[in-house]
């Protein structure tokens, strides 16, 4: 592969990232072969040393979506992030992979088992509408206090959901950094 | 050696290169591949991610052949988390060689 093999290759990864960003990571590749040019090496040598495109480009676009993920989480930007992450090495699949699955999980659960609660009397009346002669007093009250509980419980859901999203995208921060040469954890 | 393993490692040679001097790209890429084996392309992200991080700042200067060059310089940011990450590597490090002695000694 020569240079602009090489530099095509990383910029058609690279098309997700802002054109000034592109240029400036592009620029820095392209200074790497113009000073070992300078020191006598050839083009393919040195793209050679710098190994494949490929995953040069997957370490540089996780961090791109992990950066974006921070200034607005939206379901989208997490996913693409948790994507990213995951395809920088099989360790990852492992060990970001499963803890967002089990995060998710347990996020959708608390919302289901909250709203659950919450449409109790409601369906409370249904089956008042539809079987008047089950009317009990107690079924009111006890569907009465789990609508309480379950908007308690919605509430408490917002704070962890928001939470959990900051608690993960670090988590991911941490595997980016963990990935790419970081020790500090 | 493990590659997670040597790019734990590779962000501390980085800083502590620029410790010493200004380097651009392809000095300090080459400072390190003479001593460690790595695909020398990743050196560049994690440039890249420590210049984001504040740990040091870029200038170009001309140079007599070729095009001009940037150069990485270290901040006071990047000097303080270079001595935290010196403590841990010392750390580590003696912990790790306390184990292989004890383990080479009794075979």
């Amino acid at each position: 592969m020569n240079k602009k093999e090489f530099l095509t290759s990383l910029e058609t990864r690279l098309k997700k990232l802002s054109n000034e960003e592109r240029e400036d990571i592009l620029q820095d590749f392209s200074e790497h072969f113009e000073v070992g040019k300078a020191e006598g090496k050839t083009e393919e040598e040195i793209a050679h040393s710098l190994g494949s495109p490929g995953q040069i480009g997957k370490e540089i676009l996780a961090s791109y979506y992990v950066d974006k993920v921070e200034t607005s989480s939206s379901t989208t930007n997490i996913f693409k992030a948790v994507w990213a992450v995951i395809g920088l090495s099989f360790f990852n699949l492992v060990i970001v992979l499963g803890p967002f699955i089990a995060l998710v999980s347990l996020i959708v659960a608390g919302w289901a088992i909250g709203a659950s609660f919450v449409v109790s009397p409601i369906l409370f009346l249904i089956n008042i509408a539809v079987f008047p002669d089950a009317f009990m007093l107690f079924d009111l009250f006890f569907s009465i206090t789990l609508c309480g509980l379950g908007l308690l419980l919605i509430v408490g859901m917002l704070y962890v959901s928001r939470i959990s999203i900051k608690g993960f995208v670090k988590y991911l921060n941490y595997n980016v950094n963990l990935v790419k040469g970081g020790m500090n954890s | 050696m493990n590659i997670q393993f040597k790019k734990g490692a590779l962000e501390l040679c980085v800083l502590a290169l620029l410790n010493k001097q200004d380097h651009y790209g392809y000095e300090l890429v080459k400072k390190i591949s003479d001593r460690i084996a790595i695909s020398e392309g990743s050196v560049y992200p994690l440039l890249r991610r420590l210049k984001k991080e504040e740990y040091f700042t870029t200038y170009l200067q001309e140079s007599q052949e070729g095009p001009s060059r940037k150069y990485y310089q270290l901040t006071d940011k990047g000097r303080d988390h270079l001595n935290d990450l010196l403590k841990e590597w010392e750390h580590f490090s003696e912990g790790v060689n306390h184990i292989i002695e004890e383990g080479v000694s009794h075979e």
